[in-house]
């Protein structure tokens, strides 16, 4: 990218102000995450910034807690096959709509992308009800269904944009060659597009381990994390509730950058 | 682009070559496609038309009939809203002033940092970028709940000790702007990069050219900025009128539970009262106006375009 070099001390200044303005924007997005870590790390009961401690009490609780350890087990057994599912489920369409033509294209992106517009709240609650209707009950397995709706067409998103990057060509070229598609899959497609995949992969473990309102309307006696921090939030203050905040916000945090960091090595490995 | 369709007919022809129907379903696109029709089919437009159907339905019905119908419904919500008296009134006042105002606020602060990001940060960009994502993978309800902290901490109330005091009773802020600040929060990132990659699409030599032909900055950004990023805007200020109308924890957390909006109220008639006809029938409204959204920013939306950008 060109950038175009500012002179002088006037430019310098209004590169600064810029500089100034979106550090505050950011400073604005952290504010809440900062305040949790902050107020996880406090030793106390009642929470005061005057006479602040440091302690792991609060964390050490937590991973000892019954309750907390039930809900960390059901998240997992939700957001790990939802993980695979929607991985499997939103990289295949997004072939299918980026590899191919056929009629009715456009309406099948429309359609496949659509949920991801939708506010989780109206998922939840007509999946809620739908899920009583067909006596699907509520539990895990409905969550992981539920989840996949939202979560498989942003896979999809992530695994297209990476899919029309490639050219289009290269199916044909690889037929001409006398591939078939198992391996022209195999060997060349699956390959090409695993930046997008292990991308969207990631994005949908952390949204779905961080996922509320679907598991909210669908999970049932289960709790999950999301849920149990919702419910413990509602009834008042319990310093543990920061901490087992602050373990979820670590695991998306490690992952998003894990994920950043590795596009970036590729792109500027490609350079 | 008359290579790539030229290619992607042949392509075609390939794959329709299959015979009979069965065999079509069962090759590359509609293969691929049927795992992802197949699940919107059953637990998305299922879901939705529950919504639909449950809103006629009469009494507090939890199971469907579709024979016994009513629209006694919609004519209790509609009446409340048009009247302005009791809750539904002041929802609609609360959800309409919420939205609006979120979406005005994030448009005003994203749109010079989208700007920024785009065409003045050089150094440190993957930096900003990262703390602009990072609270999209975090739970709405952890963010939530660091406001909640936040404002404590810093004795915006007066009554931190009554808050994380002896009393059990969550005494936040039961203040519109409070939810607003949570709204403007949480659907910030929205706004941010719609704007940001439509600006990032614009090429530098447009910029170079207008400033040789001595445009002043406010004439390029009149006449190239403005229009150019647009679509950018549009989809943009959808995205977070949409999902505020959808705001619920933020009402619930950040409200007090004392504000009512849509989302709350409609969580409400499902989680307290029971009464799903009821709540099905405000979420009709919530359902055409996101629908209707969602369709106008997947239209504008260009993959390709996003794509070619390579980053």
């Amino acid at each position: 990218m060109s950038m175009k070099r500012s002179s002088g001390l006037a430019g310098r200044f209004t590169g600064g102000l810029w500089y100034a303005y979106v550090a505050l924007v950011a400073l604005f997005l952290v504010t809440p995450l900062l305040s949790l870590v902050v107020a996880s790390f406090y030793d106390g009961r009642f929470f005061s910034i005057v006479d602040y401690q440091f302690s792991l009490a609060w964390y050490e609780a937590a991973l000892n807690s019954g309750s907390i350890r039930s809900a960390l087990t059901n998240t997992l057994l939700i957001s790990v096959p939802v993980t695979i599912l929607s991985t499997i489920i939103g990289t295949a369409a997004a072939i299918a709509y980026t590899r191919y033509e056929f009629p009715w294209r456009e309406q099948f992106k429309l359609f496949a992308l659509l949920p991801i517009f939708f506010p989780l709240i109206l998922l939840g609650l007509g999946m809620s009800m739908w899920a009583s209707v067909m006596n699907l009950g509520y539990g895990v397995l409905p969550s992981i269904i539920g989840e996949l709706v939202w979560i498989s067409p942003i896979v999809m998103f992530v695994v297209s944009i990476t899919a029309l990057g490639i050219d289009p060509n290269m199916e044909e070229a690889a037929k001409d060659l006398g591939t078939d598609t198992v391996t022209m899959y195999r060997k060349i497609l699956l390959p090409l597009l695993s930046d997008g995949i292990v991308s969207g992969a990631i994005f949908a473990f952390v949204l779905s381990w961080n996922n509320y309102y679907i598991v909210s309307y669908l999970s049932g006696a289960q709790s999950t994390i999301t849920t149990w921090i919702h419910g413990r939030m509602t009834q008042g203050f319990t310093p543990v509730v920061p901490a087992v905040a602050s373990i979820i916000f670590y695991v998306s945090l490690l992952l998003v950058v894990g994920a950043a960091v590795f596009e970036y090595r590729k792109v500027t490995g490609d350079e | 682009m008359s290579t790539i369709d030229s290619i992607r007919s042949r392509v075609t022809e390939r794959s329709d070559d299959a015979g009979h129907p069965l065999g079509g379903l069962l090759r590359p696109p509609r293969l691929l496609m049927l795992p992802m029709v197949l699940l919107l089919l059953f637990m998305f437009v299922g879901p939705m038309v529950a919504i639909v159907v449950f809103s006629v339905q009469t009494g507090n019905a939890i199971s469907l009939n579709p024979l016994d119908w009513t629209l006694a419904h919609y004519a209790e919500v509609i009446g409340g809203m048009l009247s302005g008296q009791g809750v539904y009134g002041q929802v609609l006042v609360n959800t309409v002033l919420v939205s609006i105002t979120t979406t005005v606020i994030t448009l005003l602060v994203s749109y010079p940092a989208a700007y920024a990001l785009a065409r003045k940060i050089d150094r440190y960009k993957l930096v900003f970028l990262m703390i602009l994502i990072i609270p999209l993978f975090t739970s709405v309800n952890i963010r939530v709940f660091g406001w909640a902290l936040f404002l404590v901490k810093n004795g915006v109330l007066d009554s931190i000790v009554s808050l994380f005091g002896v009393s059990n009773y969550p005494t936040l802020m039961y203040q519109r702007s409070t939810i607003i600040l949570g709204t403007v929060y949480v659907y910030l990132p929205f706004m941010l990069f719609p704007i940001y990659l439509s600006i990032l699409s614009i090429d530098d030599a447009t910029f170079e050219a207008a400033n040789d032909l001595g445009a002043t900055k406010a004439t390029v950004f009149r006449k190239i900025l403005l229009p150019m990023s647009f679509p950018g805007v549009v989809i943009g200020s959808l995205f977070v009128f949409v999902l505020s109308l959808g705001a619920d924890v933020e009402a619930k957390i950040l409200g007090g539970g004392s504000i009512f909006t849509m989302a709350s109220n409609i969580q409400y008639s499902f989680g307290y009262s029971q009464n799903w006809p009821l709540g099905s029938a405000q979420a009709i409204g919530l359902l055409l106006i996101t629908v209707v959204a969602g369709i106008i920013i997947l239209r504008t939306i260009d993959l390709q375009e996003i794509a070619s950008r390579g980053d």
